[in-house]
């Protein structure tokens, strides 16, 4: 199981960034194609509307990853000097509360995508319904929930990581 | 209680989440949250707005430029132009008096050019000249202290994501920022080399030696840099001309280091990835930050905390400069123990309207950006103070043999180039203004 979550969060960051890698690829063609409208070319229609919904889609990819590697921005400056068993508390708590945030966000993400499929608004440019952006988003949301799942069950010590797998410090 | 004493408690509760290790982003979240939800006195508006928050955020087109700048720093480090930098900067400043630690700091500042982040430029160029300046007899304070404080000119010399930030924070121009930033960078980097020359010259013991190298050889090492000056031209210069959008700058400054990392072999698969998770990382970690920002700052914004404040500090007739100075200084302390876009995020909603309050002579705009300036340089010292100092610990990473103890008394000279540099921004805004004047 435990192989699972990680190998699918880590091949969602790498998914992600193909995505980003995609968007700045299309963003430079529509600056050559807008360079060249002399010549009967012209920007990618919709480049705008489409960085934005690729954004986020590779930002809802690269989160669950970011937090199984313990790679979120915090300040560990007191850490060593807590006991061992407020360690522990907190990190539960922390996690727990991660875990229970981000099913709300989703909950009501869920929420907001349902009632844009029903009032059928759509984009300016491309007429792109708005809930596709909300939908091509929403699996990498609910791996999230998946994964900071999981990491309060290791936190709980309830499963544990793969063999071999090293956390990193977050920074910036 | 009152919406404003509410907000005023949630700063202690914040700070009391965030020293028990909650991730700051998070803290920010659930406090914001919270609070929200105590001013609407029911769950509903809060239920309500929750539904755009992590979408909403996430598909900002002008923070999509963020994850951008962090493909395109690592994208540069793949092609291998850390090496060629340090070669070139070597290559002239190497035979002096501490002349390879100024050549790093040359290095870390043509580096800064290609890249908006400075954990990314610490650790590129660390990798690269920490093992050249103690192969040459350099003492690891010395190095450990250069490579820290030279990482920093990733965000002081443009392009920067701390400045993105400030500028959608306060509304303001990116590509004029990026331009006002340009000269206090290179002040940035011609300080830290007169640092090093002084303290080669207190202490000679500390620096190693290098024969000089041949003129041919020069040039050539120079000439192995042209793509960084190309990509930097391009990028810097189209965005400020307006020949193409930030966004579209950072998506061009990609592409390009993309390109250049692939024609120099740097983009073996094992590599890629390893870039590709390190975007992830960094990127998931900015938007946490974002994220929790926005829940806390429309938190603050229902309280009329922000409003208020910087009404009372309006009437109390304290002299802009003061106030200014009381900022800067709050910064420094708070830079200390905070990371620097949690900073950014969450004073500069407080902050900015107080400072565009004030009369230094200048325009609202001019204000704005070189406040904008100054921000950005303080919450840069907090990269390399003790004891939380991102830089240093990506230093001491890279280089167990240097102590901690030594990486701290090797950084403070360059601390106080800083302070000086801030104090001389200060007092003459011009040299922060003067590009915008042209």
């Amino acid at each position: 199981m435990n192989n699972i979550i990680y190998g699918l969060s880590r091949a969602m960051a790498w998914f992600g960034a193909v995505v980003l890698t995609l968007i700045a690829l299309m963003s430079v063609v529509s600056i050559i194609g807008r360079a060249l409208s002399g010549f009967g070319l012209g920007p990618v229609p919709g480049d705008f509307e489409l960085v934005e919904a690729g954004t986020a889609l590779a930002v809802f990819c690269f989160l669950p990853w970011c937090h199984l590697k313990g790679g979120h921005a915090m300040v560990d400056m007191l850490w060593h000097k807590y006991p061992p068993a407020l360690q522990r508390v907190l990190t539960v708590l922390s996690d727990a509360v991660m875990f229970g945030v981000w099913l709300l966000l989703v909950w009501r993400m869920g929420v907001s995508m349902d009632e844009y499929r029903h009032n059928n608004e759509v984009s300016f440019i491309l007429q792109m319904p708005v809930w596709w952006g909300y939908a091509a988003s929403m699996p990498a949301a609910v791996v999230g929930v998946i994964a900071y799942a999981w990491r309060l069950l290791e936190s709980l010590g309830l499963a544990s990581p793969p063999v071999g797998f090293a956390m990193a410090g977050g920074g910036h | 209680m009152e919406p404003i004493w509410l907000a005023t408690a949630s700063f202690p509760v914040l700070l009391i989440l965030i020293f028990l290790r909650v991730p700051i982003g998070l803290s920010m979240l659930v406090v914001g949250l919270l609070g929200s939800w105590q001013v609407y006195g029911s769950a509903m508006p809060l239920l309500n707005q929750m539904k755009n928050l992590a979408y909403g955020q996430f598909s900002s087109h002008s923070l999509s430029i963020v994850p951008l700048f962090l493909l395109m720093g690592q994208f540069a480090t793949l092609g291998g132009m850390s090496q060629a930098l340090f070669k070139a900067a070597e290559a002239f400043l190497g035979h002096r008096k501490g002349g390879l630690a100024m050549a790093a700091i040359g290095a870390c500042a043509g580096f800064g050019a290609i890249c908006g982040s400075s954990l990314a430029t610490a650790a590129t160029m660390g990798q690269v000249a920490l093992p050249e300046l103690k192969r040459a007899g350099y003492a690891g304070s010395l190095s450990a202290g250069t490579l820290a404080a030279g990482g920093t000119l990733g965000i002081l010399i443009p392009p920067s994501i701390v400045l993105v930030i400030y500028a959608i924070l306060a509304e303001q121009n990116i590509a004029k920022l990026f331009a006002a930033a340009f000269i206090p960078g290179i002040l940035a980097a011609l300080g830290y080399m007169l640092v090093i020359n002084i303290v080669v010259h207190v202490n000679p013991k500390l620096a190693g030696s290098v024969p000089p190298m041949p003129w041919p050889e020069r040039w050539q090492a120079v000439a192995a840099v042209w793509p960084v000056l190309l990509i930097f031209v391009v990028v810097v210069g189209g965005i400020y001309t307006g020949l193409f959008t930030p966004t579209e700058g950072a998506a061009v400054g990609a592409v390009s280091t993309g390109l250049l990392a692939w024609w120099r072999g740097g983009l073996t698969r094992r590599k890629l990835q390893e870039a590709f998770e390190s975007t992830a990382g960094g990127t998931a970690m900015v938007f946490m930050i974002v994220l929790g920002a926005a829940a806390y700052n429309s938190f603050l914004a229902l309280s009329q905390l922000p409003q208020e404040l910087a009404g009372w500090v309006g009437a109390q007739g304290f002299s802009p400069y003061m106030v200014l100075w009381a900022i800067i200084v709050f910064y420094l302390i708070f830079g200390c123990i905070m990371d620097s876009l949690s900073m950014i995020l969450l004073t500069i909603p407080i902050f900015f309207p107080m400072v565009s309050g004030l009369d230094f002579g200048l325009t609202p705009e001019e204000t704005a950006i070189w406040f904008g300036i100054l921000v950005l340089i303080t919450v840069e010292v907090g990269l390399i103070t003790p004891p939380v100092g991102m830089n240093l610990f990506v230093i001491q990473s890279m280089a167990p043999d240097i102590s901690i103890r030594d990486t701290y008394r090797g950084v403070w000279p360059f601390v106080a180039s800083d302070l000086i540099r801030v104090t001389l921004l200060v007092i003459f805004p011009a040299i922060t203004l003067v590009a915008l004047r042209l």
